[in-house]
């Protein structure tokens, strides 16, 4: 149970940089550059490591805080998503509403700590964020929801052991409803292109490179780290809920975990080449437009509950 | 028998996506994502008449899914382009109730139709999904006609009216019969028509077709 657990942290904290930098060469690939090779993000991440950090004067403790604790609640988020088992090593602590919570409270800090250093660029990330969280979260969680109205537990790893075992019976239409609001709620969760640009720095677009403006060094690093780490377990959400065939389920043997585990990296390939499809075929949105593409998500996930109950007879 | 067909998966599927495509109408600011949508949703339709003929075996059926197939996905659609490229109207739609109100109204419709439909005890468990959709559908077309400005979406709105219709009768007659479906694929044709040369008469006269024009006296 407890190598369960250290190897889930490792595998999340080991193959985060590998999907962005996977992304970033797709995307690249799409536009005709050579761009970055996939393990750029390995050497930013150590250069960043190597150095120290500047920090305003006004900076208070939040400031230094915020980082770890953001990138600590990811984490405990990561070991309450099935990865490549459903059997979860802290799957008895919490559910789908802890995972949602520890990511509002991470990105509560970041907004925080944003604010804190005084930059006005900070303020205006921290804002832009805070408007979005709004509309993300009550359609993050009706989504979610519809498919545990299906399954009858909140508990992650029940979920897609559950949705497994029904095989190709899962298609139904809230469960693909609901995929698709979440596949938009993904967009703006890992800040891609319809809602946030993670490429650039331009003041009238950025929402999540403005936040972290002020950051440099050690902290810019654990900070990026953390952005990929949630990045990877929001794909992971994505793919154990809605297609989890071929996740290893409790006391699979050896061979069956290490097959999960390909099956998993598949999955997560999979998603990240069809968000950096996306990516490319849109444009950025104007920010006060954004209502809208999340009022969709919204919808859709509340059409999803709505025929779960017209198809089960409420 | 309409238990088999629409307890189906492939069939409940179908419907979800055609209140998918209804709400893609709702949600979209170009006039040409809206007709594309209206293909898209016509496309369906018959995707869904199909599978109703496929399984009772009836012939006439498959003539009207055909039917579909031809005139509301591809003829409808590109009369539809044709007017918006003639009158070189903005592409643009124009509302009165903002996008994101009126796709929580479309919501809020599709909800009232079900508990509408529930009320009637006649119908089976199954197909009450078919049942309720078309309902919303027409409920959120006459949405579309009150609280868009052109006159172009007014047309819009009553051919989602009518595939809301088709898909209600479709789904508890089992088809109706012949004579009948091809004299309502008259009708649609003829009025699609008609009402394209209308918006040509109000576009001349306006030189606009906001329909909010419409109530200024021209001498």
């Amino acid at each position: 149970m407890i190598i369960q657990l250290i190897f889930q942290i490792f595998l999340i904290i080991a193959i985060a940089p590998l999907l962005s930098g996977i992304i970033k060469k797709v995307k690249s690939f799409f536009q005709i550059r050579k761009g970055p090779g996939i393990l750029q993000p390995y050497h930013d991440l150590l250069k960043l490591i190597k150095k120290d950090s500047v920090v305003s004067e006004n900076a208070s403790w939040i400031f230094h805080a915020a980082p770890i604790i953001s990138f600590a609640a990811v984490l405990a988020a990561g070991l309450l998503i099935p990865i490549y088992i459903t059997q979860l090593p802290l799957g008895f602590a919490g559910d789908l509403i802890a995972v949602i919570y520890l990511f509002a409270l991470a990105r509560f800090f970041t907004a925080l700590a944003s604010l804190d250093a005084g930059s006005s660029f900070g303020g205006m990330g921290g804002s832009r964020e805070m408007f979005i969280a709004a509309l993300v979260e009550p359609a993050l969680m009706l989504s979610i929801f519809a498919v545990a109205l299906n399954v009858g537990s909140t508990n992650l790893g029940f979920i897609s052991q559950t949705v497994a075992g029904m095989g190709l019976d899962a298609m139904s239409p809230y469960q693909i409803l609901a995929f698709v609001a979440l596949f938009i709620i993904a967009l703006a969760e890992t800040g891609r292109i319809p809602v946030d640009n993670p490429a650039t720095h331009l003041e009238l677009t950025m929402i999540h490179e403005a936040m972290i403006l002020e950051y440099s060094g050690r902290q810019l690093a654990i900070v990026e780290l953390g952005a990929m780490i949630k990045q990877l377990l929001v794909f992971s959400l994505l793919a154990n809920i809605f297609f989890p065939w071929g996740i290893a389920s409790q006391g699979a043997g050896a061979s069956a975990l290490v097959l999960a585990l390909l099956i998993f990296m598949i999955k997560i390939l999979v998603i990240g080449i069809s968000m950096a499809v996306v990516e490319t075929s849109t444009a950025k949105w104007r920010l006060f437009r954004l209502p809208e593409l999340l009022s969709i998500s919204l919808m859709l996930s509340f059409l999803a509950l709505v025929s779960f109950i017209i198809v089960k007879g409420g | 028998m309409s238990e088999v067909i629409f307890g189906s998966k492939i069939m409940q599927l179908l419907i979800a996506f055609i209140l998918v495509s209804t709400f893609m109408i709702l949600g979209s600011t170009r006039l040409y994502s809206c007709v594309r949508s209206f293909g898209i949703q016509s496309f369906l339709l018959a995707c869904v008449a199909g599978i109703v003929a496929y399984s009772t075996g009836k012939n006439d059926i498959f003539i009207v899914a055909l039917l579909t197939l031809i005139i509301k996905s591809a003829v409808i659609p590109y009369i539809f382009i044709y007017i918006i490229r003639e009158i070189k109207v903005k592409r643009e739609v124009e509302l009165y109730v903002n996008i994101s109100p009126s796709i929580i109204i479309g919501g809020i419709l599709v909800v009232i139709s079900y508990y509408l439909i529930r009320s009637i005890s006649i119908i089976s468990e199954l197909s009450s999904l078919a049942l309720s959709a078309s309902v919303s559908l027409v409920s959120i077309g006459l949405f579309i006609m009150i609280s868009r400005k052109k006159a172009l979406m007014q047309m819009l709105g009553i051919l989602i009216m009518e595939n809301g219709l088709f898909l209600g009768a479709i789904s508890l007659t089992n088809g109706m019969p012949l004579l009948v479906e091809l004299g309502i694929f008259f009708d649609v044709l003829i009025g699609v028509l008609i009402m394209g040369i209308l918006i040509f008469r109000i576009n001349k006269t306006f030189e606009s077709i906001d329909t909010d024009m419409l109530k200024t006296l021209i001498g």
